[in-house]
Order: C-alpha cells, then structure tokens, then sequence
C-alpha cells in the first residue's frame, strides 16, 4: 500500500482533503478491504486517545450492521422505485378520481333507473288486482297489500307506546303533553291528507278484507 | 474543510447502492455512537444494540438525506431518538416494574451491575487497547504526538493546529498520518500476535 494513498486516508478521516480527491477515494475505500480496516483502526486510535469505553479493534457492532445491511435490499433501487411510484402517481390519482366520480354517477344513474322501473311495476301489481279482484272476488284469493307510501313514517301510536315505555324518563306533565301532542297530530295528519292518500287507504282496505 | 466533504462522499456512494461506504461510515462513528447512547443507557451491551439499530434506521433512510445537516449530526438525532424510545419501553417493562416493586434492594444491585456489566474479555480489550495507544503514544516525536493530540482529543483543524503549532497546514497533515501509523503499526504488532503483548512491547 502506498504511502501517499495512506495519507489521503487520513487526512480523509478528519475531513481535511479536497472533495475531488475525496470521491475517489470513497469509492475505493468502499471496496478496498485493507483499506477499511485502516480506516477502522484510525478510529479506534481516537476513540482510545479521547478514553472512549467499549473500543474494541473488528468490534461486533460494525460487523453487525454490516450483516444486517448486507440483507437489506439496495436503497439505490428502492430509492427509483419509490421515485417512479412517485412519478406514477402524479398522474394515476387524478385518473383514478376521475374514475370513480364517472363509476358514482353511473350507478347512481343506473340506481335511480331501477327505481323507476321498480314504480312502475308497484303501480301496475297495485291496478292489476283490483281489476283481478273484482273478477275473481269469489275464488278467495287474496291480494298482497300494495307498500303503503308512509311506511317510512314512525305512526303517532308507535310513538306514543314508546314513550309510555320509557315514561320513567320523563315527568308527567312533558309526558302528557307529548301524548297529546301526538294523537292531535295524528288527528290532523289524517284530516289533512290528499285525495290520493285517501284513495290508498281505500285499496288497502280492499285488500285487508279481499272476501267482501 | 470539515469532516461533511468526505462523509458526503461516503454518503453519496451508498445512495447510490455502495453498501460498502455505509461500512465505512459505521467504522468512522461507531465508537462516538456508542459513547452517546451511553448518556441514557448505561448497560454497553444495550448501548450497542441500540446504536446498531441506530445505524440501520439510518441505512434506511439515507434516500432522504439530502445532506443539508453534516452526516453525523443527522445520525446523533437518530440515536438519540432510538436512545429515548428504548429508555421509555424498558421503563414500562413490567419485568422492572416487578423487580422496583418486589426488592428494591435488588434492584438497586441490578442498576449497579448494568452501570458497568461489560464483559471480562471487553474490559481486557478495552484497557489493551488503550495501554498500547498511550504507549505508542508515548513513544512518538513531540510533534507528532501534539499534532495528533490536538486533533483527536481536541478537535482542531489542520487550519488551527498549523496556527497552534506555527507550521505549513501540509506539514500537520503529514504528521498527523505519520502519528497514526506509527500508533496503528503497534497496535497490529499486538494484535496480530494476541493479546497481552502490550506489556512485552511496551
């Protein structure tokens, strides 16, 4: 080993040569066995001058990392395939919302198109039988009751059995109250509903009793 | 000139795939990493396994180092922080918390044993190491031996050891090296021929 090629080394260690020269010696500092054990030695000579504890010559930590790492996949290649994973998603994400703004509306399309059809088809089974059940009223046959268009609405009895349930909740001037306020708007929403409300009720009282 | 220049080179290398250069980084600062962690481990044992997980995570994130901190400031953080985490897991280990609670007399033992439970092997290393440096040490011109005492045990530049000294910065370089092989000659001449020649050569 050369002599001037060693004092490079040092004057490495300590951060005092050039940069150019520094490139070309940390390329073959990384591959030059001896040259590193060198380098390990001059460290060891510090950490012993300045008392460091623990100083050992081939210590186990380095030869530890350097098993773990030697394991380890290249950053090289981790660090360009995170880069064009990167790059990849630039332009993926905005595709990919756009894509699932256009697969929404379709099927928000396609839901709202069943739906209709599925209007269509109640109305016709809710006409149907009572043409079938005049026809056929003596066959005993019954008709299934058309969904009623308030069954999404909580009855006002319903309501007041819940709260009659939980009274122990609630004093029995807001209970009252509440009851009360309940069976009015059942009285008024029953008064005020339209014709075809009406007519509904009609055609479940028809399919109630099928035999009359 | 600092130590960022060549360190940079190394880190460079590695960034780009040169596993090599990671080693020679590990080589240059395992021991000052060691005696950092030290400060919140007092167990050497502890005190490696963190700092060789402080390395890795470091390896792993080297991508992301853009070199705008010097390496080793970088890499402090990362064992400090590593330091810190595995204090506070080892304080919640309900191993210690029974030991405390149980005999607080033991515990005190332990804390006292793991103050300094390094191995017998280590110590003798340790203390061989350091009597064949001191000797070679020594053994060195004067000039040499404060050249290279000023740059190691208190950090001077060549810059500032040339002012010290009154001498070329090429001339503090050239001693220095002629310090370090000089020192690094005995240490092989011990080592290669097995412990306990320090004391016969010395």
């Amino acid at each position: 080993m050369n002599e001037e090629l060693d004092s490079q080394l040092s004057a490495m260690f300590d951060g005092e040569l050039p940069q150019s020269e520094c490139e070309l010696l940390a390329r073959r500092l990384s591959r030059d066995e001896q040259l590193k054990a060198r380098w390990g030695r001059y460290a060891v000579i510090g950490a012993s001058i300045r008392s460091e504890r623990g100083v050992r010559l081939n210590a186990d930590l380095a030869l530890r990392v350097n098993a773990v790492i030697a394991n380890e996949p290249n950053i090289a290649v981790r660090h360009v395939e995170r880069k064009a994973t990167r790059g990849t998603a630039r332009w993926v994400r905005p595709v990919a919302g756009v894509g699932v703004a256009a697969g929404v509306a379709a099927l928000s399309i396609l839901w709202m198109r069943s739906q209709a059809l599925n209007d269509e088809v109640v109305t016709a089974a809710v006409a149907t039988p009572a043409v079938e059940n005049t026809s056929a009223e003596s066959d005993n046959s019954y008709v299934v009751p058309r969904p009623s268009p308030r069954s999404s609405r909580v009855p006002a009895t319903q309501l007041a059995n819940y709260v009659v349930a939980h009274s122990e909740f609630s004093s029995p001037v807001a209970r009252r109250n509440l009851l009360s306020a309940f069976m009015t708007g059942e009285t008024g929403t029953t008064g005020t509903s339209n014709g075809s409300e009406e007519g509904s009720e009609d055609l479940n009282d028809d399919a109630k009793n099928p035999a009359q | 000139m600092s130590a960022d220049v060549s360190d940079l080179s190394l880190v460079r290398r590695v960034q780009r795939g040169d596993k090599g250069a990671f080693d020679a980084l590990v080589l240059k600062y395992q021991h000052k990493l060691v005696k950092l962690v030290m400060r919140y481990v007092r167990n050497p044992a502890e005190a490696e396994d963190i700092a060789q997980e402080a390395f890795i995570k470091a390896y792993r994130a080297l991508p992301q180092f853009r070199g705008d901190s010097a390496f080793y400031t970088w890499l402090y953080r990362i064992a400090i922080n590593s330091a810190k985490n595995a204090v506070v897991s080892r304080d919640r280990s309900p191993i210690d918390y029974e030991l405390d609670r149980h005999n607080p007399d033991e515990s005190y033992d332990m804390q006292g044993r793991m103050k300094d439970s390094e191995t017998p092997e280590g110590l003798v290393m340790t203390d061989e190491i350091r009597s064949t440096v001191n000797a070679a040490i020594e053994a060195l011109p004067e000039d040499l031996r404060t050249a290279i005492v000023l740059r190691e045990l208190e950090g001077l530049s060549y810059e500032e050891i040339a002012a010290a000294m009154d001498c070329p910065v090429g001339t503090v370089r050239s001693r220095i090296f002629r310090a370090r092989e000089a020192i690094d000659r005995r240490l092989r001449e011990v080592f290669e021929g097995g412990l306990g020649r320090a004391e016969e050569l010395g």
